[in-house]
């Protein structure tokens, strides 16, 4: 025989079918949104998504609390959206967002990393309830970080129906994990807040020319850069036949200003003041018979790495290795390097 | 000049035969054009029997890069003769492709 509890969850029930067009536009909305708050935000996520409670799941949880919901509207997270982040401190900076997008159900929303006592880990995520204007209907936004995701999927897979069922040994194991899991989180987070730091300070240094006091590598490089140190010898090749310009990267030139010895910038700066003149004599003895008239930005420094050999006894061999750097090594470097040897043995720099 | 362009399932081919200068470039910027609009795979500039290239001829490769890089491919230009091979490194654009 049918009980009050029983027939009160089969209303429930009947209700959900009844609401799933309406859930599905709700879903579906909240994506869009998600999507228009979140896409041009400049974040890196690894998700974003929602879905709506299956009528298995929704009759599981109607078994165990089924009384706490006079109506089906009681029930908060028939529709569930997600946002999984890479870093932990994009989780409180999208909750900001969300509670501008969305209409923020504050007696039911629960940072659930705040709930742990000092002295116990375990599900470390931020749920929101919240409204969108034109829904009866509330849903469940769930932040977290990807780290803290494995954690709950993992944990959500282990079989066992409430925690009360759940080895201690088990519990322990998870929850011990879930401490690993957090300092992972807080170091990464570290680990970006240390670089952008670092990125700022390379460039102030740059900005007030202090080359020598910043050691070359990807990030100075590219600071270097952006204030056109080869833009004049650039302009200046490109005069000899009134040529275009074709920006290019030069992420590739790295390895060989290492590879001639450069360890700061300064050492770069230096580097291309010395061999500037001679680079364009290069280009001027190539380029002046011909009628190339389309350049890339590469050229420059290209041809300071090629008179820098040269003038430094590096030859040939020299030359090989350095269109091996950029070229890679399944081109014929050996024949080039020959060839750019010729066009140069005449010039000054040679005899220097 | 002649180009021929085929496509296969991961790859679209280009081949170069003669001398791609001024004269030629009309002619090979139509014959192109097929290639710019399958540029969703990577793309293989086959200069083996390229004989010379000029300005015209390397702003042509120049589009195929920028079609072929906006839909996130790469390009490999590939058995060019030592004397194309200069052109390119005395114009810095071998920076700008991948040379095989």
């Amino acid at each position: 025989m049918m009980n009050a509890s029983d027939f009160h969850q089969k209303m429930l029930l009947r209700e959900y079918r009844e609401a799933l067009p309406t859930l599905v536009q709700l879903k579906d909305a909240v994506l869009q949104s998600l999507h228009e708050m979140l896409d041009n935000s400049g974040l890196f996520l690894t998700a974003i998504e929602a879905r709506i409670k299956k009528e298995e799941s929704l009759a599981g949880k109607l078994a165990l609390k089924g009384t706490k919901y006079a109506s089906l509207k009681d029930i908060t997270d028939l529709v569930g959206a997600r946002v999984i982040t890479f870093y932990t401190d994009d989780v409180d900076r999208i909750a900001s967002m969300a509670e501008k997008q969305f209409e923020i159900d504050w007696d039911n929303s629960v940072d659930k990393r705040k709930l742990h006592q000092l002295d116990s880990f375990g599900y470390n995520s931020l749920h929101y309830i919240c409204r969108l204007p034109g829904y009866d209907f509330r849903f469940e936004l769930q932040l977290r970080t990807t780290l803290q995701h494995a954690w709950a999927a993992i944990n959500h897979d282990n079989g066992y129906k409430s925690d009360i069922e759940i080895p201690k040994e088990y519990l322990r194991r998870m929850n011990r994990l879930a401490g690993m899991l957090e300092m992972a989180d807080d170091e990464f987070s570290r680990i970006r807040m240390e670089l952008t730091d670092y990125r700022r300070r390379v460039q102030t240094l740059v900005r007030n020319g202090k080359l020598d006091d910043v050691m070359l590598d990807g990030d100075a490089f590219r600071s270097f850069l952006q204030a056109g140190p080869l833009n004049r010898l650039n302009r200046h090749i490109a005069a000899i036949n009134q040529a275009e310009i074709q920006d290019t990267p030069l992420d590739n030139y790295l390895q060989v200003l290492k590879s001639l010895k450069c360890k700061t910038l300064g050492d770069v700066s230096r580097l291309i003041k010395r061999y500037e003149e001679d680079a364009y004599l290069l280009a001027r003895h190539q380029l002046g018979n011909t009628d190339l008239d389309i350049i890339s930005s590469a050229i420059g420094l290209q041809n300071i790495c090629i008179v820098c050999i040269l003038s430094t006894g590096g030859g040939k061999i020299g030359l090989e290795h350095l269109f091996d750097m950029l070229n890679g090594t399944n081109t014929p470097n050996a024949t080039l390097a020959a060839i750019t040897y010729e066009q140069a043995k005449n010039l000054p720099f040679m005899k220097s | 000049m002649r180009t021929t362009i085929q496509e296969n399932e991961n790859q679209v081919i280009a081949s170069f035969e003669g001398r791609l200068d001024t004269a030629a470039a009309v002619k090979t910027t139509i014959a192109i054009k097929p290639l710019l609009e399958v540029c969703n795979k990577e793309v293989i500039l086959d200069c083996t029997n390229l004989d010379y290239i000029s300005s015209s001829g390397l702003r042509i490769f120049l589009s195929i890069r920028k079609e072929a890089a906006a839909h996130g491919c790469k390009v490999i230009v590939r058995n060019i003769n030592p004397e194309v091979h200069q052109v390119f490194v005395m114009t810095g654009f071998s920076s700008l492709f991948e040379i095989q």
